[in-house]
């Protein structure tokens, strides 16, 4: 389909709205409400464009691209609308960046950059309500823009049915449950809400204070925990050689869909207590030993016992947890050295 | 999985049995809740009422153990209303007069006098799954640890070939596995049976195959012994040395004294692992093993995904890869592996695999692959056996016969203990206990107890209570609950405090040998008051 | 624990609608009821768990719709008026006296538990306030003395008989034909004075006969926007397989608008055989009358005679359910009223889709004012000409036009479209005072001037010549006593009440605005405060996901606009 945006002709895949078509045509058009996996809501009405041949300002993640449809989102009319609903949403909360976990991946503050928008200029006399109640979920309403993206994505993505919209107009709130304080309702703290938030409303509790978003390395990786093998960025400090926070990847088999494990459950690594250097028994205690004196000292027993009381007396357990590599390792050395069968696992727990 | 994780939220219906999703595979329990929302049936068969059921359409309380007649008094009421897919079973199956014959021994009012399910839901659930255009049956260990684990998905195989769902998109018969790489442990021949890629240890052209491969003159063509046997086998000197990588065997095996009279008794015992657990104190030999997050390679999960695991740590003082170890000690014991890095481990695996021939890392360098992927141009396969073509040929109905559990309750052991695991922990703890905030949502275990038998024994939720079995006894806290079912009591193995495998029966199903962790008879003895645990409300994993 | 009656009384509730869920807002209501106008929590988990929504759900409608009480209130819930027209006859006054004579401030509750008092936004009673709704009971045309009277009475426990008085007037006989005729809402008067004979006759017409008529007829929406009901009976897909619903909008609370209740009130048969012959007309065996829940005395006259109706065997295969809001002016815009029907808080929808093709539980779905549906009637029954022969080029058949405010005779009054303001302000016995400005839509229509208001004919092309809007016929007049911009703030502050939260210029630029106007008018404002609060209102104009931002971006601008010295000389 032909579409021109901005003076500029595009040729965009059918079925798109605008907001989608300016995104993969590399325009930027302010957006919150709107995210891919919860669809369009028409709520923030940050993304207004105009829309040659229709009347008004239409939010172009409502609006379904047609051929040939001409497209400006850079008027100063459209400019001001964007501007406006921008600055009223950084009147009506305490968006204050300086020490917020969403610095440098906010939506909201994209948002205001790209329309520089510098402080808020409007006054709007609001009580917030910081709810740190729960175990690894900051819910904080002075960040939160009502866009409804954690509602959706709790009651439709991952159907855990928890989050709702309370109250109304100006005091309209994120509840969960009845608005109960998270901690003691019936949220499994999956995070998908924060997973889903475009600003710092929702964040991840753990990793307050560990980390600006910038400076920590994306290392893509595959979750350690079930079956399901959920694919999820590491947010890594290299310096302090820790993992700060898990996000999912939006891509099969998760979509960005977590359990509390597979986002929260990842400083195991790092724990002082880890088993860091290669252990002899000797007499009835466990001492540290270099690599190669473990290793000679293993061989040499196994040499000697499958030596006398042949192969089959070796057994190996492989393990569901390690890697296909280690898994293979074992099985080749088990069949190769040793000359047994005696490989197997855990498959059975 | 027959077929792919995604495909669920688009199934017709969803027959979910022994898998307590919600928990236990959250993000398969998102696809099927959506597919609940968008319309669909959701029958969860369970003997517990898990979350799950929440969502359900229909909570079936079958018996513990009694899942073979259950489903074959289904199969019977299939067949008998004229639901079975006959052009299926003609077409795409060997034996169909078989099954047709043996579910004969089933008609729902007989199998409804064993598993406890009232005759007339037998026939809603199979009305539904009879009428339905697909269904898919999702499984976890509720169904392989039994003794009769092999029956019961023979059974579920049987049900789904009778219907017809097999090859089919959000169908077929789907095992949700428990462990992130056991899909992959097994592929990769981790197994006593099969090198990689399922190939037979016991046939000499593999054999030979193999042999040439790997560079050596012969390999051992008799099948090796699972786990159970080998473990088993240290009690008479069958087996000396043991090599446990990843697994804490004293806690996660049945009957825990035996478990550790078995290691006891080896003459060298091999431990390598990320943490200090209760399996360690006996090793010999330890090695210090990377952790997640600390190296290179690939997992393969439930729907047969290859997908890449990445180092983003450096690994704690010495800790080291395990290929690297079994290259080291190879070369030790004479023989060089060639396993020069991760990558040249998996390119040498794939030479001899034609399942993951064509799943290089470059390819799933951005998203994961599921075999079987032949070549390199090959998209990977989300379900398998398309328009009813098995791998076989043709499928093969198993006829299965209910047995009891191996050791039923009785007056000196009345209840039926049955293990899990929570949505707060991962198996022996040695993960979400070592991370942050996982205790203090979930601090220790509890035992789950209907309120029909706490009332009898007295006891409420936050009473410390002692559950003991012939093979030992564990002290905690009980969570008086509607999960269980009267004469069912439930606990999970995370915490090496008060673990279930104290508890547990090490009687093993005769084929695969799993043993059966979901039913032992036990008694519960009230041991003191205790406060009142907080008392949360529905739908949440915990009190 | 809900007690067993009440269990079964919500479950029947629930099997009259098509969905479950639509049965929340009853069963909350129904709860409420049973203890002291009050719910709790408990009770409203469940009603959750009867109902089969989340919690979340549950809590968000009950804190959504103002009608639920979740703190305890008096056995009594005074509840004052305080909306424009209603501010323009003197409400702060006596909100003022209660306040005194209890002892108590607004929001709280006496000592004894016997008197709550609340100040509600716009209770319908625009030509007979100032209005105090005690529980369910209106009691209207209020003097001081009149509410000593009440607080004695209520003292001793007594509940008295509301007093029915009211100026209405007709020349053109059609919706108010039977206005002045006793019992009048009995299907016995009804049918005496010529009541279902057009029904009769329209169930001899085919269908889409019945279409072609009503859309030659042109009877443009009564509800607000004008839009030709036959239009949009039309937009309906053929040949669906989808059930058709019928759904009309008595939700009435735009401030200024009394006109509906008139018919609901008086005349409900005549309502009832109109949404008969629409749905006979569209193919629907399902319609609801949706109508706010201040109006609980109407909501069951109306259940009466529709009971009476369907016992007479009038209505054949139809059902009509009445729905009651609860507390919420955005359920006037018909996809948030579809929303709140089927139990979810009254937040408007995205369109497209328009409800003719998704619309309640996704089907497809007609929304038509109670005005609109009862001129039905007398086009089936007198044929579209006769219809067209009342009014004006484009703008058929009579219209109600409830006139408050500054007049002498405030009242409901039947006139053709196209009839000029004066005579109307003139049947209203004529304006008290001078004449200085007048809303006549409604408040959410850009106010006139006097002069603008001297030649201006009511009808939907006139009014928008004029730069402004005929509305809901809901005619506001002021004279020069009246402070534009504390009428300003007033308007705002009901909006910022009233919006439905979920888009942000609306839901953020009524609180910006309303907190300058409220600094304006308490004499600390500045003059770019005026600049600011147009330049919000020129880009919320059109940039709101339902018409609200329209409804008080224009009306405040054209305040500013037109008296703008007034709210200057405000300025220190």
């Amino acid at each position: 389909m032909k579409l021109t945006l901005n003076d500029r002709l595009f040729e965009v895949p059918d079925g798109l709205t605008v907001l989608e078509a300016a995104k993969r045509c590399g325009v930027y058009i302010p957006s919150l409400c709107y995210h891919h996996k919860t669809g369009p809501a028409g709520k923030c009405r940050a993304c207004l464009v105009e829309v040659e041949g229709m009347r008004g300002l239409q939010t172009s993640c409502t609006v379904q691209v047609r051929e040939g449809m001409k497209v400006v989102s850079n008027t100063p009319r459209v400019l001001a609308a964007q501007r406006l609903v921008i600055d009223l949403l950084l009147s009506s909360g305490h968006h204050d960046c300086l020490s917020c976990e969403q610095n440098g991946d906010c939506e909201l503050q994209q948002a205001a950059y790209y329309l520089g928008i510098e402080r808020p200029t409007f006054r709007i006399d609001e009580e917030f309500k910081l709810d740190s109640s729960s175990e690894f979920i900051t819910k904080d309403s002075g960040k939160c823009i009502s866009c409804g993206r954690c509602v959706a994505g709790c009651n439709k993505t991952v159907v855990n049915e928890v989050l709702g919209f309370g109250f109304r107009s100006g005091s309209t709130e994120i509840i969960a449950d009845d608005d109960l304080p998270m901690g003691s309702s019936s949220c499994v703290q999956c995070g998908e809400c924060v997973q889903l938030c475009p600003t710092g409303a929702l964040s991840d509790k753990k990793a307050h204070g560990q980390g600006r978003y910038w400076d920590l390395e994306k290392v893509d990786t595959t979750c350690p925990y079930c079956g399901v093998g959920c694919q999820t960025t590491l947010h890594v400090d290299r310096a302090k050689n820790r993992i700060v926070r898990v996000t999912g990847r939006e891509v099969s088999p998760n979509q960005g869909m977590l359990c509390v494990k597979g986002r929260y459950a990842y400083e195991f690594p790092s724990h002082e207590d880890r088993l860091k250097y290669p252990m002899i028994r000797r007499n009835g205690q466990h001492v540290r030993v270099s690599w190669d004196e473990a290793l000679d000292y293993t061989a040499d027993r196994i040499r000697t016992i499958v030596a006398k009381h042949g192969p089959d007396t070796f057994s190996a357990f492989g393990s569901g947890r390690i890697t296909n590599e280690n898994n293979y390792a074992i099985q080749k050395f088990t069949r190769v050295v040793v000359g047994t069968n005696n490989v197997d696992h855990c498959a059975r727990t | 999985m027959t077929n792919a994780i995604e495909e669920l939220q688009y199934a017709k219906v969803l027959f979910v049995i022994g898998s307590n999703t919600t928990e236990a595979h959250p993000v398969i329990s998102y696809y099927m809740k959506r597919a609940v929302k968008n319309g669909s049936t959701l029958i969860v068969n369970d003997p517990r009422k898990t979350d799950l059921t929440r969502w359900a359409t229909l909570h079936v309380q079958h018996k513990v153990g009694t899942d073979i007649a259950y489903i074959n008094g289904l199969i019977h009421e299939i067949f008998k209303n004229g639901w079975a897919r006959e052009e299926f079973l003609l077409n795409c199956t060997e034996n169909p007069d078989q099954i047709r014959e043996s579910v004969k021994d089933y008609p729902v009012e007989t199998a409804s006098e064993i598993c406890g399910v009232p005759v007339e839901t037998m026939k809603q659930v199979a009305r539904i799954l009879g009428e339905a255009e697909s269904a898919s049956v999702c499984y976890t260990l509720g169904i392989t640890e039994h003794i009769c684990g092999t029956d019961n998905v023979k059974t579920l195989a049987n049900l789904q070939m009778v219907l017809g769902n097999i090859g089919k998109f959000a169908a077929g018969l789907n095992p949700l596995r428990g462990q992130n790489n056991v899909q992959g442990a097994c592929d990769m021949g981790a197994l006593p049976n099969v090198y990689h890629n399922y190939q037979p240890v016991d046939n000499p052209a593999v054999s030979e195959k193999m042999a040439k491969a790997w560079g050596v003159e012969s390999l051992p063509q008799k099948p090796g012994y699972k786990m159970p046997t080998m473990l088993r086998k240290a009690l008479d000197g069958g087996t000396r040395i043991l090599y446990c990588v990843g697994d804490n065997t004293i806690q996660t095996e049945p009957h825990m004294a035996h478990t550790i009279k078995e290691i006891e008794a080896l003459e060298f015992f091999i431990v390598c692992d990320i943490f200090p657990n209760i399996t360690t104190p006996y090793a010999d030999v330890i090695f210090p093993d990377t952790a997640w997050g600390e190296e290179d390679g690939t997992f393969s999960n439930t729907e047969r995904r290859v997908q890449r695991v990445r180092r983003a740590l450096t690994p704690p003082g010495e800790a080291r890869s395990h290929w690297w170890v079994m290259q080291e000690l190879g070369k030790r014991l004479g023989k060089d592996l060639g396993f020069h890095s991760a990558n040249a481990v998996w390119e040498d695996m794939r030479k001899t695999a034609t399942s993951y021939a064509g799943i290089t890392w470059e390819r799933i360098e951005n998203i994961g692959l599921q075999w079987p992927c032949p070549t390199l141009e090959h998209p990977g396969t989300g379900f398998l056996h398309r328009e009813g073509k098995f791998t076989r040929g043709k499928g093969l109905f198993s006829p299965t016969k209910w047995i009891p559990q191996a050791e039923p309750p009785d007056s000196e052991y009345p209840i039926v203990l049955s293990t899990g695991r929570r949505l707060w922990h991962y198996h022996s703890g040695t993960q979400t206990r070592n991370s942050n905030g996982f205790d203090n949502i979930f601090g220790e275990e509890l035992l789950e107890i209907s309120p029909e038998d706490a009332e009898k024994l007295g006891i409420r939720t936050g009473d410390t209570v002692k559950a003991i079995s012939r093979r030992g006894s564990i002290v905690l806290k009980a969570w008086v609950t509607d999960r269980s079912a009267p004469g069912v009591a439930w606990c999970a193995f995370h915490f090496s405090e008060a673990c279930a495998n104290v508890l547990t029966i090490d009687r093993f199903d005769s084929v695969t040998e799993t043993a059966e962790y979901k039913a032992c008879a036990i008694r519960i003895e009230k041991v003191s008051d205790g406060e009142l645990l907080g008392v949360g409300i529905r739908r949440q994993a915990r009190p | 624990m809900l007690n067993q009656s009440t269990i079964e009384a919500i479950q029947r509730k629930a099997a009259t609608y098509p969905e479950r869920e639509s049965a929340l807002m009853p069963a909350l209501e129904m709860v409420q009821r049973e203890n002291h106008n009050h719910l709790t929590r408990d009770m409203i988990r469940d009603v959750a768990e009867l109902i089969g929504v989340t919690f979340a759900k549950a809590y968000g409608v009950a804190t959504y719709y103002s009608m639920y009480n979740l703190r305890p209130v008096g056995k009594y819930h005074l509840c004052v008026d305080t909306n424009i027209p209603v501010y323009l006859s003197g409400a702060e006054a006596i909100l003022t006296h209660l306040e005194q004579i209890l002892g108590i401030r607004v929001g709280e509750t006496t000592a004894d538990g016997l008197f709550t008092l609340s100040e509600v936004e716009d209770l319908g009673s625009c030509g007979t306030c100032p209005v105090i709704m005690v529980n369910d009971v209106y009691y209207e045309n209020v003097t001081i003395e009149k509410t000593d009277a009440l607080i004695a009475s209520l003292r001793n426990g007594v509940l008295p008989d509301p007093v029915d008085e009211s100026y209405y007037g007709t020349v053109c006989s059609i919706l108010l034909k039977n206005r002045g005729t006793a019992n009048a809402q009995t299907l016995a008067v009804y049918r005496n004075r010529g009541g279902y004979q057009a029904l009769s006759k329209a169930l001899t017409i085919p269908p889409n006969e019945l279409l072609d008529l009503v859309k030659h007829a042109t009877v443009r929406g009564r509800g607000g926007a004008g839009f030709p009901a036959g239009m949009k009976w039309g937009f309906l897909p053929k040949n669906d397989p989808r059930p058709v619903y019928l759904i009309c909008n008595a939700d009435e609370g735009e401030p200024g608008t009394f006109k509906d209740r008139q018919i609901m009130q008086y005349d409900p048969h005549l309502l009832i055989e109109g949404m008969s012959i629409a749905a006979h007309t569209i193919g629907s065996r399902k319609a609801f009358i949706y109508i706010r829940g201040e109006f609980e005395w109407i909501a069951r006259i109306l259940e009466v005679a529709i009971e009476e109706a369907k016992t007479a065997g009038l209505l054949g295969s139809l059902d009509i359910v009445v729905h009651r809001g609860k507390g919420s002016y955005e359920c006037g815009e018909e996809t948030a009223l579809i929303e709140s029907l089927e139990g979810s808080r009254g937040c408007p929808r995205i369109k497209p889709p328009f409800p003719a093709n998704v619309g309640l539980y996704g089907c497809p779905t007609i929304v038509n004012n109670v005005e609109t549906l009862s001129c039905i009637p007398y086009v089936v029954e007198h044929g579209a000409e006769a219809f067209r022969s009342v009014g004006t080029l484009g703008n058929y058949g009579p219209k109600l036009f409830g006139v408050s405010g500054m007049v002498n005779r405030p009242g409901v009054y039947e006139y053709p479209l196209g009839t000029p303001l004066s005579t109307v302000l003139a049947a209203a016995g004529g304006v008290k005072g001078q004449l200085k400005a007048v809303i006549v839509g409604g408040l959410s229509v850009p106010i006139l001037t006097a002069s603008e208001a001297e030649t201006l004919k009511l009808d939907y092309d006139s009014c928008i010549k004029a730069e402004t809007m005929l509305g809901s016929g809901g005619i506001m007049v002021m004279n020069e006593s009246v402070s534009i911009p504390r009428v300003a703030l007033r308007s705002i502050r009901f909006y910022a009440h009233e919006s439905c939260g979920q888009c942000t210029p609306c839901r953020e630029g009524s609180l910006v605005v309303k907190r300058l106007l409220k600094g304006i008018v308490d004499g600390h404002g500045k003059t770019e405060d005026i600049d600011t609060i147009l330049a919000i209102c020129d880009t919320v104009i059109g940039s709101t996901l339902c018409p609200t931002g329209d409804a008080w971006g224009m009306p405040i601008r054209a305040m500013i606009r037109k008296f703008r010295h007034e709210f200057e000389s405000l300025i220190r």
